[in-house]
């Protein structure tokens, strides 16, 4: 053996054997690797210098504890640096061991830090002490509150009043905990922020793949078409950022639709600023063009789209062949030119038919995506999420390596120790009769609803979530929530002071990123993982040999975390358990008892999560220590095209084929640890299930729509009533031109600043002095024709109002358009709140006329924190979402966030942040939108409420889906 | 291949671990921090384009043609692509790729790749730099430098060379001639090795002012060497002439595991040399003159 064999044999073996102990025999070198963070096994114990004691060597010494960011969704993974001594966090960064985020972070996961040290935080429970808004509270047991709370809801649950009980979440940051903990109760009480965020979006993707989110595989494609400002803000945006900028290393060409000149755009190498709500056109005059010149992957089309369904519906004279059905198809689209998206989008036909010739040579590596942007803006929006996936439908590229996949193939979510059974009850007041397609809860129209004498709530809860300052028409969800009448007891679980928590009866401090326990999964690449995110300071005491059994024992003040709060508020709701609600709370290990945090995950992540108990062993680890040490898991990688898949023989058995192909079974749906959510098509009228599909003369997975193939054109739309909108197609926006008078113009108000995320960064910083404020994008020839230049103020006159705010002028927005960022404008009536990012106001309030009126903006105060002392800025922005009426899509009940605006240049009357609202208008304005709604009682097919396939979160029982005249069992395939 | 990471990360700063490779690896005690600083920062920069750049200087075309090898093996170019460590680590890749490789065509193509590595971006420099770093570094990265060019010798000796030249040698321009009028750019010129053939570092510019007992200024090298020449052209030149010829005599001790690379830097060498006593016939013509 020559010396330098030797000596790779000895490196070799050295490093497996450090390696087979869980350790890290390289360290991470910056450039050898992605970059350099402390090996794993020094996270007990790691020593940095003290920056600030230079040039004195000061040592800190760490324990690193991994968590997830809790501000938007994307739960990045977070290594929380826990000082030994102290006990306290005094850094964040990124966890390597996260597969989603790599290591990397946005400002906002290092911003952690500001928001658990932050002066104004909520520490304490609360309750009011004057009327609701007054803004008077004692602090009070968190005993006194659970067992009011408990007390109501159990009222309302024996007195079979379970409407009356209602949760309404933000961004969730977890998979369905909460919505088991509702279906323990029985009630049908979720509501979502989703549908004044990505509503149509989803919907536009149900409706071909029964499938609601896109996962584009964005580190290997070829072409990339993101319609949003998704590089700087949008959904997962750091995780999809860092591939997308791979891929464009790697070649790949970025196209970005977005109306400004966002940090995306300026990344692209084709940034196009088409009016608002003209994408679907392009859209569908790149697939005329695509479908014109024989471009498309023909032979995916007629493996895979449900044409045959389509011609047997809208061409029953033609035989059902494919190559009919292409010369059908060359129709369908032909009045789809360049010229005519051109003239619906303001972009030269040329650069149109260029972008259509690039996304051609994609073949399979085609990513696209739309989340809010156009999908969120417009009536009709989720047409542009859905002539989008068009493309990727003509390509091939669904499920491809540099492709779109389907949300839940790259989504992992662990069956939980309990499985509550679906709710007995429908509930109205979430999802109206009106809209039986809807993607999400009609939110936004509860204030609409109740004051209409639809129902009332006796307990309201508010999740870190704040619809008076996000949702439109915030006005009306004041009125509603100081109506005692119509919300009996209004309870805020959130970590900091907002909007709508001056509304409530009960504040109740809930955890940070650092402070609670959540596991999610996010579609962030061609992979499933899951992510831990836990009270950093109860790891720690853990690895350290404590025993905690309850986080308050570890956080600041009282702060809870939701798991704990709802498992103990459901025990004291059936304290005896005579409801059958406890059970769902109750300990396997010790019957009888509570179940705690520890057992609830170690369940999860010992009986659900494939490969983690091996790989937890092989490091000495329980499962569950394993998750509290790294934070995450993978695990599966490189999914691949599951629709394409075989059906294994053992689940074919007594099958039935339906004349289009759609396979059902009787063997019963094998029991999946993985319950991310999707389309559950209906059994035959024998009640097998379906289980794949035939294509050349194989039975193949295919995907969860009633056909099992992609759905080109939908049976269920034509059948509910939306027969013209069967297939992708162009609607025209509430704001095309068509509908705007000559002296008014398009707002975009559904912007994010990067740096921050909605309510929740407010007490950030380090954020709140890199950005604040929000003034309004003018282009100069629009701003010279107003006679305004940057920083005069304007009034921007909505349907219902108008708001004064001041004026940025720039070439980075379209001519014709004017956009202002959602993000700012937060305000708070006293001296609560958070002082760094909040104006102070007046609230005023004549008949039916409300206004705003702003008292002083943010401004240098002494607290714990001396940075408070440095704050230079007073602009905090001007809060426009109260002078928009809602807008619901009739289809997708998402609200259509454009408006048509007058910008005038201020009168002497007013002043900065202003903001004047008729909420009598704004009424009627949700009337005329609800006109034009076709409500199940009138177009449901078979007297149900909404079709049984469609997702919705926490899904009724089957029968309750009958429409209330309706006794018989619904007639799609009874089980 | 483990030897090539192993080698590889000692490349980087040393950090805790570098320890127990030092100890793997026999090189009698782990570098301390301040000699990595002064080794690689200050003496002999680890990087490709450094020594096959026209320039002489970091980044340029040869630093973008070694990106372009990441890019058509299907990678994403790193910040620093032509980095020793990075290259190292890369060619240790692509060896384990190929053991891996059940497919013969796709092994073979494995193979390739790593052959285009080799002779393409590490041995068109690598010998000539080692060879420096051997004779200046101290002893625990002069014991990796020896252990790093005997596995690269047993490499090249394993993988035949390519018929032609690496193109960073073809392509790159030679020394222009010395005019005693325009002296800065030769010098320049002078301090790219690629086209001097020879490495001057800060050491050796040290030396030199210790050996003609003159005064070291504080700087970058292009501008010691011509504070050198001011205070001493004829003394100068006839020490780097010296340099020079020593240095032809290192290249050709590879001429039999590297063929034509090891002739090429030869070569380059001859020329300097000859330039510079063209140079000096100059030098020595204007004095009298003048």
């Amino acid at each position: 053996m020559s010396k330098l064999h030797e000596l790779n044999e000895r490196v070799l073996a050295a490093r497996e054997e450090v390696e087979r102990r869980g350790e890290t025999f390289y360290p991470g070198p910056s450039r050898i690797h992605l970059a350099s963070f402390p090996p794993k096994e020094r996270w007990d114990d790691w020593i940095e210098l003290d920056s600030r004691a230079w040039p004195q060597r000061v040592e800190h010494r760490y324990m690193l504890v991994p968590t997830t960011c809790f501000n938007c969704e994307s739960a990045c993974g977070l290594l929380a640096y826990v000082d030994r001594e102290s006990g306290q966090v005094r850094k964040f960064e990124g966890n390597p061991e996260h597969p989603g985020s790599r290591g990397r972070n946005c400002a906002k996961g290092p911003a952690t830090l500001n928001q658990i040290t932050d002066p104004d935080r909520i520490l304490y429970p609360l309750k009011r002490a004057g009327k609701r808004g007054e803004g008077r509270w004692v602090q009070v047991s968190w005993n006194e509150a659970l067992e009011d709370i408990a007390g109501r809801i159990r009222k309302a649950i024996q007195e079979d009043r379970h409407n009356e009980v209602m949760y309404h979440v933000g961004r969730s940051g977890e998979d369905g905990y909460t919505e088991r903990i509702l279906a323990a109760w029985g009630v049908d009480g979720h509501n979502s922020h989703t549908n004044v965020c990505s509503s149509s979006a989803r919907a536009g993707y149900q409706w071909w793949m029964g499938l609601y989110r896109p996962s584009p595989v964005f580190a290997n494609e070829r072409v990339i078409v993101l319609v949003s400002a998704h590089l700087e803000t949008g959904h997962y945006f750091n995780p999809h950022a860092q591939r997308v900028v791979e891929a464009k290393k790697n070649g790949a060409k970025l196209i970005v639709f977005d109306t400004r000149l966002s940090n995306t755009a300026t990344h692209a190498d084709h940034w196009l600023a088409s009016y608002p709500g003209s994408e679907a056109a392009i859209f569908l005059a790149v697939a005329n063009h695509l479908i014109r010149h024989n471009l498309y992957n023909r032979e995916f089309v007629r493996r895979w789209w449900n044409w045959e369904e389509y011609l047997e519906a809208d061409h029953p004279d033609l035989d059902r062949t494919f190559e009919n059905f292409e010369r059908v198809l060359k129709e369908i689209y032909r009045e789809y030119t360049f010229e005519f998206a051109a003239r619906e989008s303001g972009i030269d036909a040329d650069v149109l038919r260029q972008i259509a010739d690039i996304v051609a040579t994609a073949g399979t590596r085609l990513a696209t995506h739309n989340w809010r942007s156009a999908g969120a803006g417009n009536r009709g929006g989720w047409q542009v999420a859905r002539t989008l996936f068009l493309l990727n439908a003509l390509m091939g590229a669904i499920a491809t390596e540099g492709g779109t996949y389907p949300s839940a193939w790259n989504k992992f979510v662990p069956k939980p120790i309990y499985t509550p059974p679906h709710p007995k009850v429908w509930n109205d007041l979430t999802w109206p009769i009106e809209y039986p397609l809807a993607m999400n809860e009609l939110s936004f129209l509860l204030p609409h609803f109740l004051k209409t004498g639809r129902g009332r709530l006796d307990v309201y809860f508010t999740r870190v979530y704040n619809p008076v300052w996000t949702n439109p028409d915030g006005f009306s969800w004041i009125d509603m929530l100081t109506d005692e009448t119509l919300v009996g007891l209004h309870v805020a679980l959130t970590p900091t002071w907002n909007e709508t928590a001056y509304f409530a009866d009960y504040v109740l401090p809930m955890g940070l990123g650092s402070e609670r326990h959540d596991l999610h999964s996010y579609e962030t690449h061609n992979a499933q993982w899951i992510a831990f995110r836990q009270p950093v300071l109860r790891a720690m005491r853990e690895r350290l040999g404590e025993r905690v059994t309850d986080t308050r024992e570890v956080n600041p003040g009282e702060v809870w975390e939701e798991n704990e709060f709802w498992i103990d508020l459901t025990w004291r709701i059936d304290p005896d358990g005579s409801l059958g609600i406890r059970k769902f709370v109750e300990s396997k290990e010790r019957p009888g008892e509570k179940l705690g945090i520890d057992e609830y995950y170690a369940y999860a992540f010992e009986h659900s999560v494939p490969g983690l108990p091996e790989r937890a062993a092989a490091e000495g680890l329980t499962p569950l220590e394993y998750m509290r040490r790294y934070g995450a898991f993978e695990v599966q990688a490189g999914i691949g095209a599951i629709y394409e898949q075989e059906v294994p023989r053992d689940d074919l058995e007594d099958v039935r084929e339906d004349r289009f192909g759609r396979i059902y079974t009787s063997v019963p749906q094998p029991q999946s640890p993985n319950i991310a959510p999707q389309a559950a098509p209906e059994p035959d009228a024998d009640g097998r299930r379906p289980v794949g599909v035939t294509v050349d003369g194989k039975i193949l997975r295919g995907f969860p729509t009633p056909s099992g193939r992609l759905e080109f054109y939908s049976h269920t739309l034509a059948e509910w009533g939306w027969a013209e909108y069967a297939l992708p197609t162009y609607i025209k926006s509430h704001v095309h031109p068509d509908y705007l008078d000559h002296d008014q113009m398009v707002l975009i108000s559904t912007f994010r600043l990067p740096v921050h995320i909605h309510t929740r960064s407010a007490n950030s910083k380090w954020l709140d002095e890199i950005a604040h404020t929000n003034p309004l994008w003018i282009h100069p020839t629009d701003a010279a024709r107003v006679g305004v230049r940057t920083g005069q103020l304007v009034r921007v006159e909505t349907e219902i109002g108008h708001f004064v705010v001041k004026a940025w002028v720039t070439e980075g927005i379209r001519p014709g358009v004017v956009a202002c960022s959602h993000h700012m404008g937060r305000w708070k009536l006293t001296g609560d709140g958070q002082r760094q990012l909040m104006a102070t106001v007046d609230l005023q309030q004549h008949g039916s006329e409300r206004g705003i009126k702003r008292q002083r903006g943010a401004g240098p105060y002494p607290s714990s924190d001396p940075d408070t002392l440095r704050i230079w800025w007073k602009d905090v922005g001007v809060h426009q979402n109260l002078t928009f009426p809602v807008h619901p899509d009739p289809i997708s009940g998402q609200h259509c966030w454009h408006q048509a605006v007058r910008v005038r240049t201020a009168g002497p009357g007013d002043a900065y942040g202003d903001i004047a609202v008729d909420v009598a208008k704004s009424h009627e304005v949700y009337e005329k939108w609800l006109a034009m709604a076709r409500g199940a009682e009138r177009h449901s097919p078979d007297r149900t409420r909404r079709p049984f396939w469609l997702m919705r979160p926490l899904k009724p029982a089957k029968e309750f889906f009958r429409l209330p005249d309706t006794p018989e069992p619904a007639t799609h395939g009874a089980k | 291949m483990e030897l090539f990471r192993a080698l590889a990360v000692l490349a980087e700063p040393p950090r805790a671990e570098t320890t127990r490779l030092a100890d793997l690896l026999e090189l009698g005690r782990a570098p301390t921090p301040d000699e990595y600083t002064e080794l690689f920062l200050f003496q002999l920069y680890p990087y490709a384009s450094v020594y096959l750049g026209p320039e002489g200087m970091l980044g340029g075309e040869a630093r973008d043609r070694v990106a372009g090898f990441w890019r058509a093996l299907g990678e994403v170019p790193p910040t620093e692509p032509d980095h020793l460590a990075v290259l190292l680590a890369l060619y240790a890749r692509l060896a384990d790729a190929e053991r891996g490789e059940p497919d013969p065509t796709r092994r073979s193509a494995c193979r390739r790749a790593r052959a285009a590595l080799l002779w393409e971006h590490l041995l068109s420099w690598l010998p000539v730099y080692l060879s420096k770093l051997i004779e200046i570094a101290p002893p625990p990265y002069a014991s990796w430098g020896r252990l790093l060019d005997g596995t690269l010798a047993a490499e090249a000796k394993s993988i035949p060379p390519p018929a032609r030249l690496p193109l960073q040698l073809r392509e790159a321009p030679a020394l222009s001639n010395p005019r005693i009028d325009d002296l800065d750019t030769y010098l320049s010129e002078l301090l790219a090795p690629v086209r001097s053939g020879v490495i001057v570092t800060r050491a050796d510019l040290a030396r030199a002012a210790r050996a003609l007992a003159l005064g070291l200024r504080t700087g970058e090298r292009r501008f010691v060497l011509q504070s050198l020449v001011n205070q001493d052209a004829r003394g100068m030149i006839d020490w780097l002439g010296r340099e020079v010829t020593a240095w032809g005599e290192r290249h050709a001790a590879w001429e039999d595991y590297l063929g034509g690379i090891s002739r090429f830097w030869a070569q380059r060498a001859q020329h300097t040399a000859d330039t510079l006593q063209t140079l000096c016939r100059e030098e020595s013509g204007s004095r009298a003159v003048g």
